[in-house]
């Protein structure tokens, strides 16, 4: 398959964080690049790979600007440091205004978008349609599913019109059936710009592989605190990126292994 | 039937009614059995109640007592909400922690200062019960305002929120049903003070005027006539300000039942 990758979107440089005297996260460093395909709108979906607790949640804060680093930087857009508002953000519980109805936590998002100024309204249905969403509209969060929260919450930071779009272990909690669309969802979204990028933090090891073009890795290295990125595979290289029944393939399999024996 | 002995046993309504009836009817029984000459027994308070409730004497004073109080708690609540607000600013936080503290102060040792400071009995009353009940509110406000998720703030910057559109989407807008709740949670304070206050300054009448004038005359039927009253309205307050809650906020509806 064609492609090249091109200019950095994203660059995370040196970044570690302490607890006190507890090491979380060392020497982190990695580079999200635009991936251009010929003919294609073709975005990014980078995922992080971890075990629970190894600080995956933290990392994906300082990535969305939420928490600083003790040290180091998290740049965007040529060397812009990241600031909270740079990124949408999908919170591991699909956090949403609880009281808010559904219709009015995306106007007062898309009210934030100056690209979809008098057209907030045709942008929410669109995106509603989109996600199965339109008839609950109304409704207010505690009466949705966690899917259907899920979903919400999505919609909600996509409205917002960044070109990043952070998620922290969005497959967990959700049925095979549900798994599959945000899947697709994932996957349309990440068609939808050029420029849009996915970042999955997930200890989901078999969907963030399906879904990603590159696929890092955190875990502890021998004898030294704090997690740091092991392994980075670029599943494009290994042609298994951007394609449908992945999951059966020898190489993807195999994939997988290599990642278990990481973690 | 047999689950109303269960921890956390589910009971239907019917059972729930009959239940609540039979706990009346034995309260009433006990009471009858138990009062002696000294303390009317239910049936003389039954009968003197059944007169109140038809006299002007007790409608005109439940109403100047019901006026007060509203008006008290409406002028609080404003006061409340505003250094509550405020209190994520650093300079109106103290301030309200100040308020907070005021809880321990009597209301006894006041009454001279503000007798100065008002011109009328009516207005002395007023200020005393509002002095008295914002500290309450404030107290309560302030705990609903710290215990805000971390991420309700962060959702906001998420999306782009200057803090002072922060402030009004999580702590204005957001809590807007905790300031009924806490209304209704603290009105039975309000309640309470509505009684002493009347107490300072007899002229106007009010609830608290006529149940220390019955108390002056020994007369404990009429003054447990009237503790009844006083307890019906509290419920009927109760009931009413949850009732508006739900009217005004509906997504309060999916929240838990508070005591
Ligand atoms: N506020 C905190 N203070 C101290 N340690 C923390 C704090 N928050 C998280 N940690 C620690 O950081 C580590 C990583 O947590 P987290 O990023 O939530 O893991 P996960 O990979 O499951 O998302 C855990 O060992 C946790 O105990
Ligand atoms: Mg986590």
């Amino acid at each position: 398959m064609e492609y090249t990758k091109t200019d950095v979107l994203l660059k995370v440089k040196d970044v570690n964080l302490f607890y006190g005297t507890k090491q979380i996260l060392r020497d982190i460093n990695f580079e999200i690049k635009d991936i251009v395909r010929p003919g294609m709108k073709q975005g990014q979906v980078v995922s992080l790979i971890g075990r629970s607790g190894i600080g995956k949640t933290q990392l994906f804060r300082i990535l969305a600007g939420l928490g600083k680093p003790s040290s180091g930087t998290v740049t965007i857009s040529k060397d812009k440091p990241v600031k909270a508002g740079d990124m949408g953000v999908v919170f591991q519980n699909y956090y949403l205004f609880e009281w808010r109805t559904v219709y009015t936590s995306l106007e007062l998002a898309a009210k934030k978008n100056p690209a979809l100024k008098g057209k907030e309204k045709e942008a929410i249905y669109k995106y509603a349609e989109d996600f199965n969403l339109t008839e609950h509209l109304k409704r207010y969060p505690k009466e949705l599913s966690g899917g259907q929260r899920q979903r919400a919450s999505i919609i909600q930071q996509m409205l917002n019109g960044t070109d990043f779009l952070l998620l922290d272990e969005p497959f967990s909690g959700l049925d095979i059936l549900v798994l599959d669309r945000v899947v697709e969802l994932l996957l349309d979204v990440s068609l939808s710009d050029e420029l849009k990028t996915l970042i999955i933090v997930s200890h989901d090891i078999g969907t963030s592989v399906a879904i990603s073009d590159t696929v890092y890795v955190l875990g502890h290295e021998e004898g030294k605190p704090g997690a740091t990125i092991k392994k980075e595979i670029d599943l494009c290289a290994r042609d298994l990126a951007w394609k449908k029944n992945i999951r059966t393939e020898k190489a993807f399999i195999d994939t997988l292994q290599e990642i278990k024996a990481e973690l | 039937m047999k689950h109303i002995f269960r921890p956390f046993g589910r009971v239907d309504r019917t059972t729930l009614a009959i239940m609540i009836v039979g706990q009346i009817i034995l309260a009433l029984l006990f009471w009858h059995l138990t009062s002696n000459g000294l303390i009317p027994k239910p049936l003389q308070v039954g009968k003197a109640l059944g007169a109140l409730l038809f006299s002007r004497l007790l409608w005109d004073n439940i109403i100047i007592s019901v006026l007060l109080t509203v008006k008290a708690m409406a002028i609080a609540v404003i006061i409340t909400l505003f250094f509550s607000y405020l209190s994520v600013l650093p300079f109106f936080h103290t301030i309200a922690r100040f308020l907070v503290k005021c809880r321990y102060l009597t209301l006894t040792g006041f009454i001279f200062i503000f007798t100065l400071l008002t011109q009328n009995g009516g207005q002395l009353k007023l200020s005393l019960l509002i002095f008295g009940i914002v500290p309450f509110f404030v107290t309560s406000f302030l705990a609903v305002i710290i215990s805000t998720e971390r991420q309700q703030y962060e959702l906001c910057k998420t999306l782009g929120y200057t803090n002072w559109e922060t402030l009004y989407e999580v702590v204005i807008v957001g809590k807007a049903d905790q300031v009924f709740e806490i209304v209704r949670q603290n009105f039975a304070i309000s309640w309470l003070m509505i009684t002493l206050v009347e107490g300072y300054s007899m002229g106007e009448g009010g609830i608290g005027t006529l149940l220390i004038k019955y108390n002056k005359y020994n007369d404990l039927t009429n003054v447990i006539s009237i503790q009844i009253v006083i307890f019906l309205l509290g419920l009927l307050f109760d009931y009413l300000l949850g009732t508006l809650k739900v009217w005004f906020l509906p997504y309060s509806k999916f929240e838990s039942q508070p005591l």
